[in-house]
């Protein structure tokens, strides 16, 4: 017998048959005949995926911990509110901005930053088409490798041809502090 | 299907010692390869199999799992850090010096903490070129394009009120001009501002705020947004593929 808490027996889409030892399980949409079926050539993520990820971490790992015994993070002059640095550098990653805040702190500061992430995020929504293949979609790789560029170079410009009161210096003149790392 | 381990793990796997942890049929044939990431809390939102193309280095130079992998040294190294340093404007200093000086192997906690940062932002950025290049944020992966945007700016969060706890003249100054172009933006600056600095100006109620975002707000965030991201690429269907291959691949999105 059935037990209620099943709910209403299942419409027969193929009678059962006493004489069988299978029946019609279940319907799933799909475009092949094959059930959990992966293509021919998929290979086990256990060891095949995994033990690359377990050797490029060993690789990774070692590479910092060699770069940790031979560089030591720095640590300047106790925080002070009474000696400002000339120049007060931010971050290298945040030297472009910093690079632009110093030509308008709205338009720099506010605007091209904000643009720049409003971009980002709508990028995939902007870029509609279904192009993938690169001679395909040759404007937006210029578009996105200018803007890479774009702020390489102005972190570059901040980090080695910025001096004191933000002048322009280069990195081999006696008057540019040590860049910040 | 010939097993692909070494002979000493599979050794390993039939003993008690490992079958008592790890439930399910030992790794070497197809059912316990299987059984060795869906039964396996931390893998099980891979999938048990992968096409070879996923494994080509030269198609996403495992960049994003760098990035994962320098989170977690973070964290780790980051927990350490917790054990000696105070947030308070008397002896946050000091307690660098002590780590760099005092505290046994404290110059490597803090180099590893401070140099696994720089290169999460690199790789990050990396990471997110690699995505444009290959126009892997097309359909189905737009959302996940977003994700990765958000957890960009949460890197850079994590370096920018990270520089402010050692309470040196380089933090110092960058959390005085970061937070000055903050009070920049339209309408909310300077509500924003003063919610960052619970003050005017960077002193002890922004170092205790940064910290909590440091090493609370942010963390959280993070661990989070990067399950949002792993979970989201199982379910788009895994890593894309080259336009060479994608036709075949368009039925088996996972549902
Ligand atoms: C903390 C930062 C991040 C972590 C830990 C992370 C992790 C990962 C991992 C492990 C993958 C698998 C493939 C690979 O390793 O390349 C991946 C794929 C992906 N990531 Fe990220 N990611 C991060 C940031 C980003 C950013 C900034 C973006 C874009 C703005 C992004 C967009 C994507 C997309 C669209 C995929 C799917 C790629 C494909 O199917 O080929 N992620 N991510």
């Amino acid at each position: 017998m059935r037990p209620d808490s099943l709910g209403p027996e299942p419409p027969d889409i193929l009678p059962r048959s006493p004489h069988k030892t299978y029946g019609l399980m279940a319907l799933v949409r799909g475009t092949s005949p094959l059930v959990d079926a992966t293509p021919e050539d998929a290979v086990s993520t256990w060891p095949h995926l995994l033990l690359r990820g377990l050797i490029c971490a060993l690789v990774c790992l070692s590479a910092l911990l060699a770069a940790a015994m031979l560089f030591d993070a720095p640590l300047h002059d106790p925080a002070s509110a009474a000696e400002t640095p000339d120049p007060a550098k931010a971050p290298w990653y945040l030297l472009g901005l910093q690079e632009l805040v110093h030509y308008s702190a709205f338009i720099g500061g506010v605007l091209a930053p904000g643009l720049s992430l409003a971009g980002l995020v709508m990028l995939p929504y902007l870029d509609r088409s279904h192009a993938r293949r690169p001679r395909d979609r040759r404007t937006g790789i210029c578009l996105f490798t200018l803007f890479l560029l774009a702020n390489l170079v102005l972190i570059l410009i901040g980090a080695w041809f910025r001096g004191p009161g933000w002048s322009w210096t280069t990195p081999w003149s006696a008057n540019t502090p040590g860049g910040r790392p | 299907m010939p097993s692909a381990e070494p002979g000493w793990i599979q050794r390993l796997a039939r003993g008690r010692v490992w079958r008592s942890i790890f439930r399910g049929e030992p790794p070497g044939t197809a059912r316990g390869n299987a059984q060795a990431v869906f039964q396996n809390l931390w893998l099980h939102f891979l999938p048990v199999k992968v096409r070879p193309h996923t494994l080509r280095f030269t198609y996403t130079f495992y960049l994003g799992g760098i990035a994962f992998l320098l989170f977690l040294v973070l964290a780790a190294t980051g927990v350490a850090l917790m054990f000696y340093y105070v947030p308070s404007v008397e002896r946050a200093y000091h307690s660098i010096k002590d780590l760099q000086f005092v505290v046994s192997f404290g110059p490597l906690l803090r180099n590893l903490h401070r140099w696994s940062a720089h290169a999460m932002v690199v790789v990050v950025v990396l990471h997110m070129a690699r995505v444009y290049y290959t126009a892997s944020y097309k359909a189905p992966r737009e959302f996940n394009w977003v994700v990765g945007v958000m957890l960009l700016l949460l890197t850079l969060g994590f370096s920018f009120t990270g520089m402010l706890l050692p309470w040196d003249q380089a933090g110092f100054w960058a959390a005085t001009v970061g937070t000055g172009i903050v009070g920049c933006l339209p309408v909310v600056g300077k509500e924003v501002r003063l919610l960052l600095l619970g003050g005017d100006s960077v002193g002890q109620n922004a170092l205790l705020r940064f910290y909590v975002l440091h090493c609370m707000a942010l963390p959280l965030a993070m661990a989070s947004l990067t399950a949002t991201h792993f979970w989201r690429i199982r379910k788009d269907g895994g890593l894309s593929l080259p336009p060479s291959q994608e036709s075949m691949a368009s039925e088996e999105r996972v549902p």
